[in-house]
């Protein structure tokens, strides 16, 4: 395979984690700007956080950079009837991840 | 207007033919695009090129086999890969960073591997396009990446897993995993009865690729991915 160069590894460093595991945020219903990874049914949308999982860039800079803000990311977890209206099963969940610019806190 | 035509007038508003090929995307043209101006501006060739998408197809799901097989026989070694899925995966001889030493593009060696338990079940999807723990798992299946997997299983989880052949007693937690950032996920499923005396390469053997995804359950026997096949209700007469 040919070397090719990796990505700088060399960041700036990102915030504090604002969140922290159980911590209930709400899922921002921002405009999308060019770019977003953020899906619209979660928007709007409480969950609880379910792991702090790293710290990279921000998939709104990294779509057309690889220099950008680096954010916490997190993995959170939803109650499916808190998405979906019509859901059946009282005990089924759904996880996805996101950075922290998309969440606010719940209470 | 018409659509009567007389010989010798313009065909412009005939109606085209259907087309025999599917449509290429946006992003495949600048895939080709991107490709092609690498490869004139000597960043690598064709023939590596060829080379890598050789390789990147070759990885099949029998390294996520090996792996939920150790961690069913060696809970020391489970408690590593729940610990540290990437580094548990060097203990089986696969390397997230290989081949670039940060990875293959679009795997971030990032990597979750969620355990089922009595009550809880899981199963993966990437409703953006198509997150897979590719090093584990080699190139995902081709339903995977289609809109109508990844918008239902949001929305309907057991109806979709039922289709695959799969029913999860109401009293079951189903929990999908949407895998759209930098993470990727895999299902370890639970360690099916009758498999005491088993070896590693005997357990290997059940844990297919569907397992791993969440879409189907290791049994005894059950060594293939075969999907239920709905007949037609009508078929057509000979």
């Amino acid at each position: 395979m040919p070397k090719s160069k990796p990505p700088e590894k060399v960041r700036p460093p990102a915030d504090a984690a604002r969140f922290k595991v159980g911590d209930r945020v709400r899922v921002k219903d921002m405009p999308n700007l060019f770019y977003s990874r953020t899906q619209m049914y979660i928007r709007g949308v409480v969950g609880t956080i379910a792991e702090c999982t790293y710290k990279d860039i921000i998939p709104e800079d990294e779509a057309f950079n690889r220099d950008g803000r680096i954010e916490q990311y997190y993995i959170v977890r939803f109650r499916q009837k808190d998405l979906w209206p019509e859901y059946q099963f009282e005990n089924d969940t759904l996880q996805t991840e996101s950075p922290e610019r998309w969440l606010e806190p719940a209470d | 207007m018409s659509h009567s035509h007389k010989p010798g007038e313009s065909g412009a508003d005939l109606p085209h033919a259907a087309p025999t090929v599917e449509e290429i995307t946006d992003f495949e043209v600048l895939e080709i695009a991107v490709r092609e101006l690498a490869i004139e501006h000597g960043l690598f060739t064709a023939e590596d090129h060829r080379r890598f998408t050789e390789w990147t197809e070759s990885i099949g799901p029998a390294a996520g086999s090996r792996l939920v097989a150790k961690a069913w026989t060696d809970p020391a070694f489970k408690a590593r890969v729940l610990d540290d899925a990437v580094k548990a995966c060097k203990e089986i001889g696969i390397d997230w960073a290989e081949p670039t030493g940060f990875g293959t593009p679009s795997d971030y060696m990032n990597l979750r591997v969620l355990e089922d338990t009595p009550t809880l079940h899981h199963v993966i999807v990437c409703t953006l396009c198509s997150c897979y723990p590719r090093p584990l798992l080699g190139m995902s299946p081709e339903w995977y990446r289609t809109t109508n997997y990844r918008r239902r299983l949001v929305r309907w989880p057991r109806q979709v897993l039922a289709e695959f052949g799969l029913i999860i007693p109401p009293e079951v937690e189903v929990r999908v995993e949407d895998s759209n950032q930098k993470c990727r996920f895999m299902v370890m499923p639970m360690r099916p009865e009758g498999t005491d005396s088993w070896t590693e390469e005997q357990l290997a053997e059940i844990v297919t690729r569907d397992c791993m995804i969440g879409v189907a359950l290791p049994r005894p026997g059950r060594t293939a991915d075969v999907h239920p096949v709905h007949k037609a209700r009508h078929p057509v007469q000979e």
